[in-house]
Formats: C-alpha cells, structure tokens, sequence
C-alpha cells in the first residue's frame, strides 16, 4: 500500500467535515491518532501568526487525542450553555494540494469556509482559512496526525468551538 | 439627545436602607451609552497598554481611547507619548497597523508627515499652497491626549486635563498591580499571540463578571467537570489545571476563602485562597518570592485575584494570567482585547504551562469563556424587560460589607475602602456597588 493520491486525500477531509456538519463526534474522534496535533495558532499582529505553541499564544492547542474527547464531552456535558443550542454548521473546503511525505505520511493543504447559523442568537457567521493536515497511516487506516487550523477571522463573535473549525 | 437621565432612576443607593440596586437602563439605552462614551470612557483615566508593547525607540502600538483613535509611541529619545491617531490636515486614520516601529509617519491622503513624537516635519507643498495666517497660527502636530501616565509598566491617558494624578486615580489599587508586576524582577510582558472576541451585550456585563465569584459553579459546570477529571487522570496528554487544587470555589470548603474589596474611584478585587503548590505555574519562584517579598506578600501572589481597574482594564489570575481590555462599541455589543500576561524571564516550562492553562480557561474558543459570553448575551436580551426595572443582582454580601480591610490586606498594608471577607458560598455582589458610584461620578455632569 502506498502514499494516497489528491482525490483520496482530500475525500478523508470531506469525511472529517461531513461529520462535524452532522454533529456526529465520534466519528470525528476516530479519524484522529491517539497523539494527534489540533492547533488553531492566534495573530501576533496584522501579518504574522504565532508559530511556536510553547512560548506564544494559540486559539487551540493540544496534543493527544485525549483533549479533543474533553472537548466533545463538554459539549454533549447538558451543563455547557454555549453547547445547549447547537448551531447548524457547514464546512466547505477546497484548494486541496496533497503531497506524499512517504509511504505512510500525507501532507495535505487546503482552504476552508464553514458557514454557522447560531440558532440562539438568529446570526449567521463564516469562519474561514486554511487547514494543514497530515495524514498517516496506521494499519490499514489513515488517519489525522495533525490539523493545524489558520483562522483568518480571528475576531470571533462570542464563541467559536471545534465544530466551527 | 433624546431624553435626559436621573441619578435615583439608574442606580438606588440607600445604605441606611440596606439597598444598592441598578436599572436595566444602565445595560439597553443607547442614548445612556453614548454619554457613557463622552464622559465615562472620554471623559476620565482610562488604560492604554503596556509600556513593553513600545519597547524600543520609535515602537509604537494604536488603540482608542472610548471612540477616539490612539497612537501610543516611544519618541527617538525613548519617552512613551500618547496621541490621537488623526492627521490635523483631514482627520485621517495616521496609522492603520496594530503595531510596529517608524520614526516617521506619512498620511496616506495628502502626506503630511509627523516624527514618533507626533511634531509635524511636513506640509507637502506648504510654501506653494497660499496659506492665510489663521492656518500658519494653528498646531499643526498630533494632538497629545490631555493626561498620559505610567504606573509599572501600565499605561493610563486620559483625553479630559481636568482629573486627578494616576497616582490618585489608581490610589491603594496600585498595590495590586505590584502584585502582578513583582512576580519578576524584570517586570511582566505579554506573551505574543493577542485574541480579540465581540459579544453582543453591554460593557458592565464583562466588568462585573470579573468580579463575579458567584457565577462560577453556575456558568462552568462542564469546565468543572473536566477539570476534575484531569486532576483524577493526572496524564501526561492531557492539559492540567492549577484551579482545581484549590478550594475558594468549593461548596464545601470551610472558613475563609476569599472575599473582595473595594477602592475608591471604582477599582475592585475579587480574590480567592490558593495553595502555595507545585500546581501553580508560579511554584518555582515560591522560595525566591519569599526571601524578596516576604512570605505575606509571597502568599498574595498566589492567590486567584481578578482585578479591576475602572472603567476597562482587568487582570485574572487564577487558572493562568489575563490581561483584558473592554472596549464598549454599543450599548449591546462590546469587544474584548486579551492576552496571556506573564512574568518575563519564567522558566520555558512555567511558560508552557501557564499558556496551556490560558488556552483552555479563557479564550472564546476554549471550554468556560464562551459560557459567560453566551450568557451575558442572554442577560442583555432580558435587560428589555420594563416592568420590573431594577436587577436583583447586586444584593449580596451587603450586610457582610465593612468598611477598610481586614487581617488579609493588613498582611500586604493593603488599605481598601470596603471589604468583604468570605466563605465560598457568600460570593459577595456588594463590591459592584463601586463601579456603579464611580460611574455616577464620571457622568456626574449629565447624570444628576
């Protein structure tokens, strides 16, 4: 088995968006490695990103799947009034450039949109930006080892969660 | 303006009568907010920045001051100075950047240009344009804001001359900011990475959740939740927490856990017991803060203090460090400026650490700041209610409300005007009653 072709890379980041439009989080979870990166880096100023998570500031950091479960269990917690409307979300992703780091490693880059309906507060937002996957293989799945997120509206309107990303 | 304003219809405070209540007015008028603009915002200190946000000669970051733009610049001599970010010429926007270093600046409309200590250097074409001698008789520079000072690093201006010193201002609250600022000898800096959120609800609603202890088992249950489980877990993948080693917002915990107090001109602090333990980020400095502070002093520095320098700077520390700026657009809708504040020259893990706490706690895309936004924007859809005007939220902790300090402030010679000493389910609302008198006072001329 080798390195996935553009169209099979990209159909693993549909998959992850079809299911965070569906809300359907344990399939989410299941696309992930155990010691996966999730990292959503913030502005440093008008230009430039933070790039090193242990020293600047991000919007999300984790390592370790682990923390992303902690992420879904407060939203599903009943105890999270950010999390008791949920919003309907639409993820669209495009631009999809993949790259064979070797035979079991993936880089993939792409752009993304989602669209969020706050049904709460009647609003409508878009976030958008470009995701940087890497996909590995594990067995005979492949998985996400990392997903860093680069948020161009970074100005968030109240509250932004994983689905939203 | 529409309609004028009375005192005793926004606030009612009538201490002999045990009662301090505030009119939803105060939250959903837009004619209110535009005076509170003018003359609480526009019309008195206000914070600005950090002066290592300018460190070097000609750095300079922008800002406003209520609604008015602000270039906050270090001169080529290396002295901070504060200006409005409009070219005399039109009025146009100087400076567009958030931050950088210039030693000029060139409007972009008609290129008149100003050195980083806001003199003119040039009028295009001055000697060609036929001036009249009203125009050669004006000053042609950035206009300096009226007050501009620095306490430690913190930098406050005020676009109205006739205010007390920042001295005054700040008074026994200064004591508070030593807190922050002595946690190194070199001072305190922001970590890079700043996060700016909106929510569309009242600025007071920010103002007084940072004091609210009463709120936080309520609001963040599913944080709680999570916490705990970590604490139990003790991984090493998992973000670890300093919170939930300490009891201040347990419902069982005996005793003494915090309190507030309250200082003039509308500084308040809301603060809670923390354990001197390897859970802080700060544990490895304990010994040294010690011997430099004393162990008082050491302890004060440990413990969760969310403080409030009115009417728009707050420092949290408790999970991590915050250092917020409210900036009000609306009487419905409010921005939030924030970023990690930290003691320069921590260790790579302290910083790492505190970082991760800070992710988790307070960004807008974390696990409890969003469950406070959401519901400050549930409060400012109940503010419309007309019937019953007057909030119930300001009521506790009345008849526990003393005046001066206690044996805790006495420890750091701390000398508020009120305090409250409290067990963790008292969660005194009494010291909101400050804000409110200093609002009074700064919109005394319109609000009578």
């Amino acid at each position: 088995m080798s390195a996935l072709g553009t169209a099979e890379a990209a159909a693993l980041l549909y998959r992850e968006a079809l299911l965070l439009d569906r809300m359907a989080f344990d399939g989410w979870l299941d696309l992930y490695t155990a010691d996966c990166l999730f990292w959503m880096p913030a502005w440093r100023d008008d230009g430039t990103q933070t790039d090193d998570p242990e020293r600047e500031l991000s919007l999300i950091y984790y390592r370790g799947r682990r923390n992303l479960e902690d992420r879904v269990q407060r939203i599903r917690s009943g105890f999270s009034v950010a999390s008791a409307v949920m919003p309907r979300v639409s993820h669209m992703i495009g631009n999809v450039l993949a790259e064979a780091v070797d035979e079991a490693t993936m880089r993939v880059d792409s752009a993304f949109i989602v669209h969020v309906q706050d049904l709460r507060s009647s609003r409508t937002h878009a976030y958008f930006g470009r995701y940087e996957h890497e996909l590995r293989r594990e067995g005979g799945d492949w998985k996400i080892a990392q997903k860093i997120i680069r948020l161009m509206n970074d100005v968030v309107p109240t509250m932004l969660d994983v689905y939203g990303i | 303006m529409t309609h004028s304003f009375a005192l005793r219809d926004l606030i009612d405070d009538r201490p002999e009568d045990g009662v301090f209540r505030v009119n939803r007015t105060l939250f959903r008028d837009p004619d209110l907010f535009a005076l509170e603009m003018k003359h609480v915002f526009e019309g008195g200190w206000v914070f600005v920045g950090l002066a290592t946000q300018a460190e070097n000669p000609n750095d300079y970051f922008t800002g406003f001051i209520g609604r008015v733009p602000i270039i906050v610049s270090r001169d080529g001599t290396g002295a901070l100075r504060c200006f409005v970010n409009a070219c005399p010429h039109k009025g146009v926007r100087l400076i567009q950047k958030l931050c950088g270093n210039a030693s000029r600046h060139v409007c972009p409309y008609h290129s008149w240009t100003f050195d980083s200590a806001g003199a003119n250097r040039n009028i295009k074409w001055q000697k060609a344009g036929r001036y009249g001698a009203g125009f050669d008789a004006e000053n042609h520079d950035l206009a300096q804001v009226a007050r501009f000072g620095e306490y430690r690093g913190f930098l406050f201006a005020s676009l109205n001359p006739d205010v007390p010193s920042l001295e005054e201002h700040l008074g026994e609250a200064r004591k508070l900011l030593d807190l922050v600022v002595d946690k190194s000898p070199e001072g305190v800096e922001l970590v890079p990475g700043r996060v700016t959120f909106t929510y569309a609800a009242n600025w007071k609603m920010q103002l007084e959740n940072c004091s609210d202890q009463y709120h936080f088992t309520s609001t963040h249950p599913s944080y709680i939740r999570i916490l705990d489980q970590r604490a139990r877990e003790q991984a090493s993948d998992v973000v670890q927490s300093s919170i939930a080693a300490a009891d201040f917002w347990q419902e069982d915990a005996g005793g003494v856990t915090g309190g507030t107090m309250s200082f003039d001109h509308g500084h308040v602090l809301n603060w809670g017991v923390m354990p001197v333990a390897p859970s802080a980020p700060e544990f490895e400095h304990a010994e040294t803060w010690a011997a430099l502070h004393g162990t008082a002093k050491r302890n004060w520095m440990f413990n969760m203090r969310n403080l409030t320098i009115f009417p728009n700077l707050q420092i949290a520390e408790n999970a991590s460090s915050q250092m917020r700026v409210i900036r009000p657009i609306a009487h419905n809708l409010t921005e939030m400026q924030t970023w990690c504040i930290a003691p320069r020259g921590e260790s790579a893990a302290a910083r790492s650490f505190r970082i991760r706490q800070y992710e988790d706690f307070f960004n807008p895309t974390g696990m409890a700041t969003p469950d406070d936004t959401v519901c400050y924007e549930e409060a400012q859809a109940g503010m419309a209610e007309q019937e019953r005007p007057w909030l119930q939220g300001h009521a506790r902790g009345l008849t526990a409300s003393v005046m001066g300090g206690n044996g805790y402030a006495d420890m750091i010679d701390l000398k508020p005007a009120r305090s409250v000493l409290a067990d963790a389910q008292l969660c005194d609302e009494s010291l909101f009653g400050s804000y409110y008198r200093a609002w009074a006072a700064r919109m005394a001329e319109v609000v009578a």
